[in-house]
């Protein structure tokens, strides 16, 4: 049982400042996943909350004890990293068992909770064995057990997965999923991989040079995204982005995504747009869809364009066409003929569309 | 072709290998002949007559005959071992930091050890000698072990340094989350992942210890401290040359070196493999 919390954390090396005024609550037994490009402070973050790097500002606190000055050993979080850290000298048991024989459990106590956690992660067959002898995936397993075996307060997972082929990424991560609802302990977890976030997270933290852009549910955060870099990050294949100008006619605001194609702009934008000259669209590559004839409802806009790539991938086929010079990805669930450079209809959702100021880059609501 | 290829490859190879073997083989089969056949000319390469007479001289139950090998002996092991010991707990530790934390002036003072290894030992033996003399720990076992403490830390320092650096900090780190404090971590993670390179080490400085001869000739004196290779040059008279007894106390102190080496240097290669991290 034990939230965690970071008030105003700070961390520079040097001149660099890997995190910037952080500000955040974990209640117990939530999975919080941090996401960001590579450089943006998830690593350190993390490594603060364990106690391995020094803080150059702020406070945490773990189960409402502030443990700025306590040692890692002292804080009772475990922590997976992604190249495991396997002690390489000891068997997988003394592995999982490590943690307790410095705390001086006794025997009988550590082999329980060794077997215990073999059991939870299926490790049986591999008690004996050294981390040289064990596969990619059965190393993560074991660098689990050795954190679950502690009970800690929280967990700490860095990329644990990235070292994964595809496949075995996809079953691991059912497993983190099925461990967390047994073991109901809070669980802060850095990806890359924007399946683990989507998948994993009861909320999402995206962050950028040290700071946090956004925190939400998995779906707020997909939906409601509140600047261009998040929604670009969150999504696959990212959402397509492109500047329009406004233009006026007829007491009514247009985009103008090219020559000749003018999107109607949503009334409840109006106040703020009269005064722009042009502003960043954001579309999802699922909400621009060739047109079916059945979907022509009221908010659904129309356009035609040509062709410039197709790329049939079975369940989808992505469709690429250009608008103000830049690359736009439509996806088209059903399989129908299309050839490169036919001109062919599509349809927008203006519900769903995403405006931007183009200075501040902060979505306009 | 090819088996002629192979076979004279076979040849040089032996024929290197003797060559290098030389003058080993023949401080052995010196030290097992009288003194007389050593000095014969043509040279004689198979002994007519073996002895053990120089041996006995030197080991004599009733007291040594010519030269006090087994007290020089004693000198050389406990100077050796005791030098060894320190320099590697100390240069150990020294290596540790230097691999694991930054502080300042760090590359500075790495440096400045480096450049203490370049200055040669001998030109310090007069500024020793006068110290030594001056504090009264001049012919004392002390004042050796002391001298190659300080020879070998910095040594000890840079191999181990690299040794360290090779474990990935994360080992220390997740131990240190498993609730080991700094130190423990050390004890129980990193020393034992670095075993074979600390044994390197020390096999390095007990070597150094032990061949050393420029300044314990100078801050040695009597059989007090004497370590074996200033030992040898008792056999050196005035008049003449005991060239047997040098070979064998040369003997008494390549026996030890070689079999030391071979039993720790079977520890080094089954030494462990890193599997710990990915891979
Ligand atoms: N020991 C260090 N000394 C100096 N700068 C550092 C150090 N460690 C990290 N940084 C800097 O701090 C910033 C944040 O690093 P961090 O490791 O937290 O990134 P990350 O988000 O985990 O990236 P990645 O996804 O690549 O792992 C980076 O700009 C990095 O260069
Ligand atoms: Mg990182």
């Amino acid at each position: 049982m034990a939230n965690v919390e970071l008030k105003n954390l700070t961390k520079k090396y040097g001149d660099v400042i890997a995190v910037q005024n952080m500000d955040l609550f974990i209640p117990h037994n939530e999975f919080l996943v941090l996401v960001g490009p590579s450089g943006c402070g998830k690593s350190t973050t993390l490594r603060m909350i364990a106690g391995l790097e020094e803080i150059t500002g702020g406070e945490i606190f773990i189960d409402d004890q502030l443990v700025n000055e306590k040692d890692p050993k002292d804080r009772n979080v475990s922590m997976v990293f992604q190249n495991y850290a396997l002690y390489p000298h000891m068997t997988v048991e003394e592995n999982l068992g490590f943690s307790l024989k410095i705390a001086k459990v006794d025997k009988k106590e550590i082999e329980e909770r060794v077997k215990e956690a073999v059991q939870i992660l299926g490790l049986q067959e591999l008690q004996k064995r050294k981390p040289s002898q064990l596969s990619g995936g059965q190393r993560q397993r074991v660098a689990m057990g050795r954190a679950i075996v502690r009970r800690p307060d929280a967990f700490l997972f860095d990329e644990p997965l990235s070292n994964l082929d595809a496949k075995l990424r996809t079953q691991m991560r059912t497993e983190i999923k099925k461990l967390h609802q047994k073991l109901q302990t809070t669980i802060v977890y850095v990806t890359h991989d924007q399946v683990e976030a989507m998948t994993l997270a009861d909320r999402i933290i995206i962050m950028k040079d040290g700071y946090i852009e956004q925190i939400g549910s998995p779906i707020d955060v997909f939906n409601n995204p509140v600047n261009v870099f998040v929604a670009t990050f969150i999504g696959s294949p990212p959402m397509n982005i492109l500047t329009a100008n406004i233009i006026k006619k007829d007491a009514k605001l247009f985009f103008e995504l090219d020559e000749n194609i003018l999107m109607p702009c949503p009334e409840s934008k109006f106040d703020y747009l009269s005064k722009k000259e042009n502003v960043i669209i954001g579309i999802r590559p699922e909400d621009i869809t060739p047109t079916i004839s059945s979907n022509s409802s009221e908010n659904i806009w129309n356009f035609e364009k040509n062709i410039d790539l197709v790329e049939p991938l079975g369940t989808e086929t992505q469709i690429f066409i250009k608008l103000n010079n830049k690359e736009i990805i439509s996806r088209m669930y059903n399989q129908r003929e299309i050839k490169i450079g036919q001109k062919i209809e599509f349809s927008i959702n203006l519900n769903k569309i995403h405006i931007f100021d183009k200075d501040t880059e902060k979505v306009i609501k | 072709m090819k088996q002629i290829k192979k076979i004279s490859f076979w040849f040089l190879v032996m024929f290197l290998l003797i060559l290098i073997c030389m003058p080993g083989i023949w401080i052995f089969v010196s030290a097992f002949r009288p003194n007389p056949e050593i000095l014969a000319k043509p040279a004689n390469w198979i002994p007519d007559r073996w002895t053990i007479h120089q041996f006995t001289q030197m080991f004599s139950i009733n007291g040594y005959v010519s030269v006090p090998a087994f007290k020089y002996l004693m000198n050389s092991v406990i100077i050796s071992s005791v030098s060894t010991v320190i320099a590697i707990t100390i240069g150990m530790m020294g290596g540790y930091a230097f691999a694991r934390f930054n502080f300042k002036g760090k590359n500075k003072i790495f440096l400045g050890l480096m450049l203490a290894r370049a200055v040669p030992g001998i030109s310090l033996s007069l500024p020793l000698f006068i110290l030594f003399a001056k504090i009264g720990i001049i012919n004392t076992s002390f004042g050796v072990i002391l001298v190659y403490v300080a020879m070998n830390v910095p040594f000890t320092i840079w191999l181990t340094d690299g040794f360290f650096r090779q474990i990935p900090k994360e080992m220390s780190e997740v131990a240190r989350t498993d609730g080991c404090t700094r130190l423990q971590a050390f004890w129980n993670v990193e020393l034992p992942l670095a075993g074979p390179g600390i044994g390197a080490a020390a096999i390095f400085a007990f070597l150094l210890s032990w061949n050393e001869y420029a300044l314990a000739s100078i801050i040695t004196r009597t059989v007090h401290s004497k370590t074996l290779p200033i030992g040898m040059m008792d056999y050196l008279d005035e008049f003449t040359i005991n060239w047997a007894g040098m070979c064998a106390i040369a003997v008494v102190m390549i026996v030890p070196a070689v079999i030391l080496t071979f039993i720790v240097q079977k520890h080094l290669v089954s030494g462990l493999t890193f599997g710990g991290v990915k891979g």
